[in-house]
This record gives structure tokens, C-alpha cells and sequence, in this order.
């Protein structure tokens, strides 16, 4: 009897069903359809109905995020224990006892800076850490240009170069600079350090790739991280590598779009002191279709019979380089620095170059000193000579050395020694910078200023896997010195490394 | 059309607020694109001399399908380049609403071919041929358009770039 009572009523309810749906408006249409569609064909309309229920789900599914994943919700109670729990690291890691020592024996030079300065504790020494090669910075010459130029000019240029920043001068010494290399156009930056860092990332973008030297130095470190682009590497001046990377690269981008091509390296190299092989990577440059950029912040006016670089040192036509890179504030003692190239590469930088774009010109003194130390350097070729026997005279000094060796080219006036491995017989130092902070410490307390190389942390910069730089101090040869007393440096120097490693124990 | 929703991700309030507005209005065109592009294409085989109801309707399919195929799965990047490359490795049906999923466009897109396979069908009068044909190609732009196939490469004859 239950039974027939629940038949009935499943029954009724139907047809009451039923009725109420031919009431919904349409709703002929959709049972006409759903038997049309039938059509004794069941596969067929179960793929239908798969994918109409697979619609319907689709439309009712919740909108969610593919960016945001894994944000736990956190309760206010929770919030405010983590902030409870949380201590800040420190912004800046605190100092090493090297880094200690450091700050407590720098000296400090009073009064201007020369081959020989005063320091703070009262004593005369002689300067072998400035990058003042030419002793440009004691010239009265450029002193009386520069003070005239502040006279008629003031002290900056006050505006970005694209925005009333750009003088006279300045257009002159892009000329100047640019007649000087025998390159068809330059520009000038404001800053040595952010040139590079700038010029590379106006030019190469996300997706464009740029082979680099491993031992670049840290402005190009920035450049290249600045710029986002795919970076490979290849060992420092191995050119057989390098050929090994461009030939890595050409396989692996063989089916994709096309994309800008670079290859960053130093002319002489600021870590290390060694000369590029340009001609073999010009060379490989032309084979592969790179563009090179070419860092000469260290060989600009150092380099060659007239000084024009290390293009004019291995007798490159210096348009092959795409971009030519250089400082002003090195070798020049001047101060900015500069992108020589194409008038393409100059144009493309002054809107899209953002050390051009976003800072204040230089200032008009610099620019005026520029072009005047150009025209000192090209009409006294034999400072080069000068300053190539006080090299090879210090040099010869610290030959006859047996615990370090220089790292440095032949020409290069920064000096850079490491100590020798095998040279150490057994000696057990667990600090190699300080063993050279000890170096550095004797030779001031004789009389001769040089300095260690000091190198970025590494964190802060995009270095190369399994690089590291070699601890190492070096000298800055100056032809201010003579002869004779840059003869008597070495010698001290010298000395001081044979004291401070006798000190070391066995 | 999409490429509004393709934005750099730091915008100001005011600036937000304004593409916001607009943007409401551009996919408001982009919905009405699709039926428009649909009936114009069914016009254009109708008016074909010796075309077939059910192959007329067959065509329509397979032309929309392939047309938003390439346009929504296999045209990567955006047209006019100022975000440094930022999407250069997704195709547009990953940009729409930056990569959010069941969102209202994604779900007025999908049920665009889905509706439009099943009038296909329904014209071509069941013909198993027909059938075959259209359900090959709604399933082709239904799969990448699922969730799981967000970013995923898939390479027949060579390696997937990511």
C-alpha cells in the first residue's frame, strides 16, 4: 500500500512537472531539439552533452588568479604575531675585520691630491694610488682653463642634456673625443660609472643576449643585470672559449626569432690588469654577427703611440667596434665619460640612454679640461714613453720579487699584484686580504702610497658562476714621479711584501 | 583587442581608473566581434554558388576556430612593444585579464565555440562525417583555453620553448 501511495505520488508530481515546464517559455523549442539531436545516435549525443555540461561548469566556476599563488590567509591575531616574531636583518652587513682594520688605518691626504700628498698625520708620501698617469691633475695649464670655464660658465650645467643641460662645449668635446679615436660620433656622459652601466642596457633588452668576459668589472656587472637580457659567459680572455659559447648560442637559438646580439669586454681589465685580444674577437664578432661593446674605461688615452686606446694598440680600425665605451675621470683626470660609435649608436643613446636622459650634464669645466688634456696628449706623444719606462721601471724592481707576481700588461700603468701560489713555500695565512693589507700598511710606513684592489661584495653584483677574483693590491705609476723615485718605490715595495711574508710563520 | 587587459603591472589610481573605463568599453566591441565575425561568415559561404546548408555551416565552424585559434593560442607577444619584453612568451588568451582564469570574457570566449559547434551540428542535421569534422575543431580552441594549459608549450616536431 506504501508502495502505490509513493508510485501515485511520484507520479503526480511528474506530471505536474511536466506541465510547469511546457508553461517555461522556449521550452518546445529545447525538448524539439533534444529529440532532433537524438536521432538514435547515443555516442553521439553523450559528446554533446559532455560538453554542454562542461560549459555550463566552465560558467560557474569561480574567477581565480594565476599570478598571486600560494597567499596563505592569515587571521589578525597571526599577522600580528609574525610582526611580533619578525627582526629586521640589517640593511647593510656589518663590517668584516678586515673591513675594520681598513677604516681605521686609511690615510687621508690634506690639501690637493699629486704624486706626492700630505697626509692627515702630518707626513709627506709618495702617491702611487691615483689614477693620475699624466700628472694632468698638477697641470696649471688645465687649472687655469678649468677656472676660466667656471667663470664664464658656473659651476654645473643645471638640466639634463636634452633639456638645456647641452652647452657649446659639450658639443665640442664629443667632437673633440670623437676626431681624437677617428670614430664618425660620440656622446658624453656625465658620470664614468654610470656610462656603461647605461650604454649597455640602452641597447640590449629582455630576450636579446650578451656574451661577456667573466672578469668584467662591476659597472659592467651592473650594466649587463640592468638591462635583463640573456647573458652568457666565457672564460676570462680565452678566445677559444669564447668561439665555444658563440658556437653554444648559435645552436641553441637556431629555430628562434631573431634577437640583438653582444659581445662586452674591457679593454684593459680593471680586476686584473691583463690586455683584450681584440683582433681575435673583432674576428669571431664578424663571424658570429655580434655587435661588440667595448669597455676602454682603463685604456682610453693610456694605450697605443698617441694614446687613443687599445684599438690603436693592436692596430684595429677602432669603427669595427660598434660601441666604444671610455671615462673621462681615469687617465684623462678630467671627469665623466664617453660612447663613441656610429652616429646611429650616438643618436639611439641621446633619447634612449637613461645615464643621457635622467641626469645633469656634465659640468662645463670638465668637458673644457677634456678637450684640453686631448690636445696636450696629442701634441706630446712622448708622455707615453715617459710613463712606459716609469712602468717598466717599477716593474723591474718587483720582478726581483719572489713571493708576487703582476697580473698587468706590459703598458698598463695600474699594476696589479697578486701573490704567488707556489711562491708562498707552505706559509699558512688564513686572510689573504689581510696578509696584503699588512703589504700595503709597511709601504705607507715607508713612504709609498698604493692601495689594495678592492672588490664589490658578492652579492650585489650579477657575478658569474664559479668567478672569483684573485686578492690583490696594486701601484698606480704616474709620470709626476722620476725615474729614481719610482725606482726606490718599487724597491720599498718590494721590501715591504719580503718583510710582511718573513712575518708569516712557516 | 585583449591586448588592454596586457598592462604594465605599476599603474597610478588615476591611470588605472581611466583604462578601467575604457577597458569596459573595449570588451564590450570584443564580445560583439565574435557573433558579428560569425554571421558575416555565414552570409559570406551562403552566398557561395554550390555550398550546402551543412557544409556551409561546417565551413563557418572550422573558419572561426582556425581564426581564433591563431589569434588566441598561437600568435605570441603583443603588437606594440613597451613593457621590455615582458610578453613576449605568452599568446593573448594568456594576457586576457593578466592570466586570471574563469573570468567573464574567458567565459563569454569559451562558450562562443562551444554554442557555435553545437548549432554546427545541429544544422548538418547529425551527418557523422560533419560531426567528426566540427568536433575535431572545437576541440582544438576548447583544450588550450582550459585552465591546465595555462603556459604549457606543447611541440609535435620540436622542442617547446619553456
Amino acid at each position: 500500500m506504501d508502495l502505490h501511495d509513493a508510485y501515485v505520488l511520484l507520479n503526480r508530481s511528474a506530471g505536474e512537472l511536466s506541465t510547469r515546464f511546457q508553461r517555461v517559455p522556449g521550452s518546445q523549442i529545447l525538448l524539439r531539439y533534444v529529440k532532433s539531436s537524438y536521432q538514435n545516435d547515443p555516442v553521439r549525443s553523450v559528446v554533446e552533452l559532455c560538453l554542454f555540461l562542461f560549459a555550463v561548469r566552465y560558467l560557474l566556476a569561480p574567477r581565480y588568479s594565476t599570478t598571486q599563488k600560494g597567499a596563505v590567509e592569515l587571521t589578525e591575531e597571526e599577522i600580528d604575531e609574525l610582526v611580533e616574531d619578525w627582526t629586521p636583518e640589517p640593511l647593510v652587513p656589518g663590517l668584516t675585520e678586515v673591513e675594520q682594520a681598513e677604516n681605521e688605518k686609511r690615510p687621508v691626504i690634506v690639501g690637493p691630491t699629486g704624486p706626492k700628498v700630505k697626509l692627515s698625520n702630518g707626513r709627506t708620501v709618495n702617491n702611487f694610488a691615483s689614477y693620475n698617469f699624466f700628472n694632468f691633475v698638477s697641470n696649471e695649464l688645465l687649472k687655469d682653463r678649468a677656472v676660466q670655464t667656471l667663470r664664464n660658465y658656473g659651476a654645473g650645467a643645471c638640466g639634463p642634456p636634452n633639456f638645456y643641460g647641452t652647452q657649446d662645449v659639450h658639443m665640442d668635446t664629443e667632437r673633440d673625443i670623437a676626431k681624437f679615436l677617428g670614430m664618425p660620433a660620440c656622446i658624453i656622459y656625465a658620470q664614468a660609472f654610470s656610462t656603461i652601466s647605461s650604454v649597455v642596457p640602452a641597447f640590449s633588452k629582455r630576450g636579446d643576449i650578451i656574451v661577456a668576459d667573466k672578469a668584467v668589472n662591476f659597472a659592467i656587472q651592473k650594466g649587463l643585470q640592468i638591462s635583463r637580457s640573456t647573458i652568457r659567459w666565457y672564460e676570462h680572455n680565452d678566445m677559444e672559449d669564447l668561439e665555444r659559447v658563440l658556437e653554444q648560442v648559435k645552436k641553441d637559438m637556431a629555430r628562434k626569432p631573431l634577437t640583438r646580439r653582444f659581445i662586452v669586454t674591457e679593454g684593459l681589465f680593471e680586476n686584473i690588469g691583463d690586455i683584450v685580444d681584440l683582433p681575435a674577437i673583432i674576428e669571431l664578432k664578424q663571424r658570429y654577427k655580434y655587435r661588440l661593446i667595448l669597455d676602454e674605461s682603463y685604456s682610453f688615452g693610456v694605450l697605443g703611440r698617441t694614446g687613443r686606446g687599445v684599438t690603436e694598440h693592436q692596430n684595429v680600425d677602432p669603427q669595427s667596434v660598434e660601441m666604444l665605451v671610455g671615462s673621462l675621470a681615469h687617465g684623462i683626470c678630467s671627469g665623466g665619460g664617453f660612447c663613441a660609435g656610429s652616429p646611429e649608436v650616438v643618436d639611439h643613446q641621446r633619447i634612449s640612454s637613461s645615464a643621457y636622459v635622467f641626469s645633469a650634464a656634465l659640468p662645463a669645466m670638465l668637458a673644457v679640461t677634456t678637450s684640453e688634456t686631448l690636445k696636450l696628449l696629442e701634441g706630446n706623444p712622448q708622455v707615453l714613453t715617459t710613463l712606459r719606462e716609469n712602468i717598466r721601471a717599477f716593474r723591474t724592481q718587483m720582478d726581483r720579487c719572489e713571493y708576487v707576481e703582476c697580473t698587468s700588461a706590459l703598458d698598463n700603468p695600474v699594476c696589479i699584484f697578486i701573490l704567488k701560489r707556489d711562491g708562498l713555500e707552505g706559509r699558512i695565512f688564513d686572510n689573504e686580504e689581510k696578509v696584503l693589507m699588512d703589504i700595503v700598511d709597511e709601504a705607507l710606513a715607508n713612504g709609498v702610497m698604493i692601495s689594495r684592489v678592492k672588490h664589490i661584495h658578492e652579492t650585489q653584483g650579477t657575478k658569474p658562476f664559479g668567478w672569483q677574483c684573485v686578492p690583490s693590491f696594486k701601484a698606480c705609476i704616474t709620470i709626476g714621479h722620476t725615474k729614481k723615485e719610482v725606482e726606490k718605490a718599487g724597491s720599498v715595495t718590494r721590501q715591504a711584501v719580503g718583510k710582511v711574508m718573513a712575518r708569516l710563520k712557516k | 583587442m585583449e591586448n588592454c587587459d596586457a598592462l604594465p603591472p605599476r599603474l597610478s589610481a588615476g591611470t588605472a581608473r581611466y583604462i578601467q573605463y575604457h577597458t569596459v568599453k573595449i570588451i564590450a566591441g570584443a564580445w560583439t566581434i565574435h557573433v558579428v565575425l560569425i554571421i558575416a561568415l555565414k552570409i559570406f559561404y551562403d552566398t557561395m554558388p554550390g555550398v550546402s546548408q551543412e557544409t556551409s555551416w561546417t565551413l563557418t565552424n572550422i573558419s572561426y576556430m582556425a581564426g581564433s585559434y591563431l589569434m588566441f593560442h598561437w600568435v605570441q607577444g603583443i603588437p606594440f612593444e613597451f613593457n621590455a619584453g615582458a610578453y613576449d612568451n605568452l599568446n593573448m588568451w594568456e594576457q586576457i585579464d593578466n592570466g586570471d582564469q574563469y573570468t567573464p570574457t574567458k567565459k563569454f570566449l569559451l562558450t562562443v565555440p562551444i554554442v557555435l559547434f553545437l548549432m554546427s551540428t545541429h544544422y548538418t542535421h547529425y551527418d557523422l562525417t560533419y560531426f567528426i569534422i566540427n568536433c575535431l575543431a572545437v576541440l582544438a580552441v576548447v583544450i588550450p583555453k582550459l585552465p591546465s594549459s595555462h603556459r604549457m608549450r606543447v611541440g609535435l616536431f620540436s622542442v617547446p620553448e619553456e
